[in-house]
C-alpha cells in the first residue's frame, strides 16, 4: 500500500516536473478551458444573483386584498386576520391609499380627484407559507369573505419569473453539458498529441515490461491537472467579472436606495467546479490514451 | 529457454524473412546467431521478444509458448528478458540513471533498491559516475553500454543482443563481448545476433548460421 503511494507521488512529481518543463502549449490549454469552464459557471452565477435579488423582492408573495366600498372595512380586517394562512394584514385605508398615490404619481397638487376618493380600502396579506400553491389556496379563501371585492396575488409574477428562472437554469444545464463535452473534447485531442510525441519513449516503456497502466498514468495526471487548473482559471475569470461589476453594481445600489451584494461562488461550489474540471480532464485523457495505446499495441 | 520450431516469417510487404527456422538454446547457454545481411538474425529476435509474430511455426521462450501468451500477460513475460539494441533506444530527453531504472520502475521498484541496482548496473559496464548525464553526452560505445546496464538491471535469465558491436572498434567490442560472456558465466542464457567474425572466433562459443531466413546448420 505504502509502496503504490510512493510510486504514485513519484509519477505525480515526475508530471509535474514535465508539466514546467513545457508550459507553453499547456498554459494555453490551460486558458482555453478556463474560458470553456468559465462561461456556464459565469452564467451560473448570474442566476444564482437574480434569484436572490427576486426573493429579496417578493420574500412571500404577498395578496393584496381590495375590499368593498362603503362596506365596514373594521370587520373585512378582523375577518382577514381569522384566517389561519394569513401571517399579517396590513390594512391602507382610502385616504392613506390616496395620499400614497399621489406622493408616489406626483399628481398631488392637481386636485385631480375633486373632493371624491374612488380608491377602495386596501389590505397587504403576508401568507404564513410561501410558496406559488398554498399562495393560490390562500388567495381564493380571501375572496369568499364579504367584505371583499377582489383578490390580486403578486404569484403572477412570480410565476413568470420562477418560470424564466426554471428556463435560465436549464440553459445552463445545457450549456454546461456541451462545454464540459468540449473540455473533454480539447483534453482528448491535447492528450493525443502529447501521446504521438512520445511514441519513441512508450515503445521503449513497453519493450522493458511496462504495462498499459503504467503508461498512462502519467498522462491521467496530465489531464486531471490541466482539468483542475482550467478550472482554477475559470474561477480566476469569475472573480475578476464579479469585481469589475462591483462599479455598476454600486451605481445602481445608490440610484434605488437599495444594498444589493453580487455573490460569486460558495467554497463548496468552487471545490466542486475544481474536482469537475480535474475529472473531466483525467476522462479526456483516458479517452485519447487508452485509443492511442489499442491503436500501438505490439 | 529458447526453442523455435519449423519457424516461417512473411512480412506484410511480401519478403519471406524466415522459413522453417527451428533450434533450441538451452538455459545457461550462450550462441551466436550470424549470417549475411538480410538473412534474418533481427527478425528471429524480434520474435523471441514478441515484437514482431511468426507467420507459422512455434516458439517457447522461458516456458511461454508465445503463440498462446495472452496480450495481458506480455508485459510480464518482457520482464524476464533483457533486450540489447544495434540502435541502444536509449530515451535521450532522461538521465542515464533513469534509462537504467526504467524496467526497475515499470515492475514497480522504488527507491533505494532501485538506487542500488541501477548503480551496481553501471559499475558493471563501466559508467559508475557519470548516471546523472544524459545518453548524447555520451560515445556510441558508451551509450551501447548504457543499453546493456538497462538490459540487465532487472536481472533477466535471458539476454538477446542485436549487434551489440556494431560500430564499435575492436578493444570496446571485445569489452562488451567479454561483459555478456560474464552473465553467461554466471548463468544468464545469451543470444547475440552479430557478423563479427572476430568475436566469433574467439569466444568459442555455439554458432547459429542463417542465411537467406534458412538455417545453415548450428553448430
Ligand atoms: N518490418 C519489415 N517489413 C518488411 N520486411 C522486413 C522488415 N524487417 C525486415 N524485413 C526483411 O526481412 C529480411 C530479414 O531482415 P532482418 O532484419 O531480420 O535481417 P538481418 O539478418 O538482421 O540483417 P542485418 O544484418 O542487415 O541486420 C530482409 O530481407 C528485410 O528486408
Ligand atoms: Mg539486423
Amino acid at each position: 500500500m505504502k509502496a503504490y503511494f510512493t510510486r504514485h507521488a513519484q509519477v505525480f512529481m515526475r508530471t509535474l516536473g514535465e508539466f514546467a518543463r513545457s508550459p507553453a502549449p499547456t498554459l494555453m490549454t490551460v486558458i482555453l478551458i478556463g474560458l470553456t469552464l468559465a462561461l456556464p459557471t459565469g452564467l451560473y452565477v448570474g442566476l444564482l444573483n437574480l434569484q436572490r435579488l427576486s426573493q429579496g423582492w417578493q420574500p412571500h408573495g404577498s395578496l393584496s386584498v381590495y375590499l368593498k366600498k362603503g362596506g365596514a372595512d373594521s370587520a373585512a380586517v378582523v375577518a382577514i386576520r381569522r384566517i389561519p394562512g394569513v401571517a399579517t394584514a396590513r390594512y391602507i385605508s382610502p385616504v392613506q391609499g390616496l395620499r400614497e398615490f399621489k406622493t408616489a404619481s406626483g399628481l398631488g397638487g392637481m386636485g385631480l380627484f375633486g373632493r371624491h376618493n374612488p380608491l377602495p380600502g386596501v389590505v397587504i396579506v403576508a401568507p404564513t407559507r410561501p410558496g406559488p400553491r398554498s399562495v393560490a389556496l390562500l388567495a381564493t379563501q380571501l375572496k369568499t369573505l364579504p367584505g371583499v371585492a377582489h383578490v390580486q396575488s403578486n404569484l403572477v409574477w412570480v410565476e413568470r419569473l420562477d418560470a424564466a428562472l426554471a428556463l435560465g437554469r436549464r440553459l445552463v444545464t445545457i450549456l454546461a453539458t456541451l462545454l464540459g463535452l468540449a473540455l473533454v473534447l480539447i483534453l482528448a485531442n491535447t492528450t493525443r498529441a502529447t501521446v504521438a510525441s512520445r511514441s519513441a519513449e512508450i515503445s521503449v516503456v513497453r519493450l522493458v515490461g511496462g504495462t498499459n497502466a503504467f503508461i498512462r498514468r502519467p498522462f491521467l495526471y496530465i489531464g486531471a491537472l490541466t482539468g483542475g487548473l482550467g478550472a482554477l482559471c475559470a474561477l480566476l475569470v469569475l472573480e475578476i467579472g464579479l469585481i469589475a461589476l462591483e462599479g455598476p453594481v454600486a451605481a445602481l445600489n445608490r440610484a434605488y436606495g437599495a444594498h444589493y451584494r453580487l455573490t460569486g461562488l460558495g467554497l463548496e461550489q468552487a471545490l466542486g467546479l475544481l474536482v469537475l474540471g480535474a475529472s473531466l480532464g483525467w476522462l479526456g485523457a483516458r479517452i485519447a490514451v487508452a485509443r492511442a495505446l489499442r491503436q500501438s499495441e505490439g | 529457454m529458447i526453442e523455435l520450431k519449423h519457424v516461417f516469417k512473411r512480412y506484410p510487404l511480401g519478403t519471406e524473412a524466415l522459413s522453417d527456422v527451428g533450434f533450441t538454446l538451452a538455459k545457461g547457454e550462450m550462441a551466436f546467431l550470424t549470417g549475411p545481411s538480410g538473412a534474418g538474425k533481427s527478425t528471429i529476435l524480434k520474435l523471441i521478444c514478441l515484437l514482431e509474430r511468426p507467420t507459422r511455426g512455434q516458439i517457447t521462450v522461458n516456458g511461454h509458448e508465445l503463440g498462446r501468451l495472452p496480450a495481458r500477460r506480455l508485459p510480464y513475460f518482457r520482464r524476464e528478458i533483457g533486450v540489447v539494441f544495434q540502435d541502444n533506444r536509449l530515451l535521450n530527453e532522461r538521465t542515464i540513471f533513469d534509462n537504467v531504472a526504467l524496467p526497475l520502475v515499470v515492475a514497480g521498484m522504488t527507491g533505494d533498491e532501485v538506487r542500488k541496482r541501477v548503480l551496481a548496473a553501471l559499475d558493471k559496464v563501466g559508467l559508475r559516475g557519470r548516471e546523472r548525464g544524459f545518453p548524447l553526452a555520451l560515445s556510441g560505445g558508451e551509450q551501447q553500454r548504457v543499453g546493456i546496464a538497462r538490459a540487465l538491471v532487472h536481472r533477466p535469465p535471458l539476454l538477446i543482443a542485436d549487434e551489440p558491436t556494431g560500430n564499435l572498434d575492436a578493444a570496446l567490442s571485445d569489452d562488451i563481448i567479454d561483459l555478456f560472456r560474464e552473465f553467461n558465466d554466471h548463468g544468464v542464457t545469451v543470444l547475440i545476433a552479430t557478423h563479427d567474425l572476430r568475436q566469433i572466433e574467439r569466444l568459442k562459443k555455439r554458432v547459429i548460421r542463417l542465411g537467406a531466413g534458412h538455417m545453415l546448420g548450428a553448430a
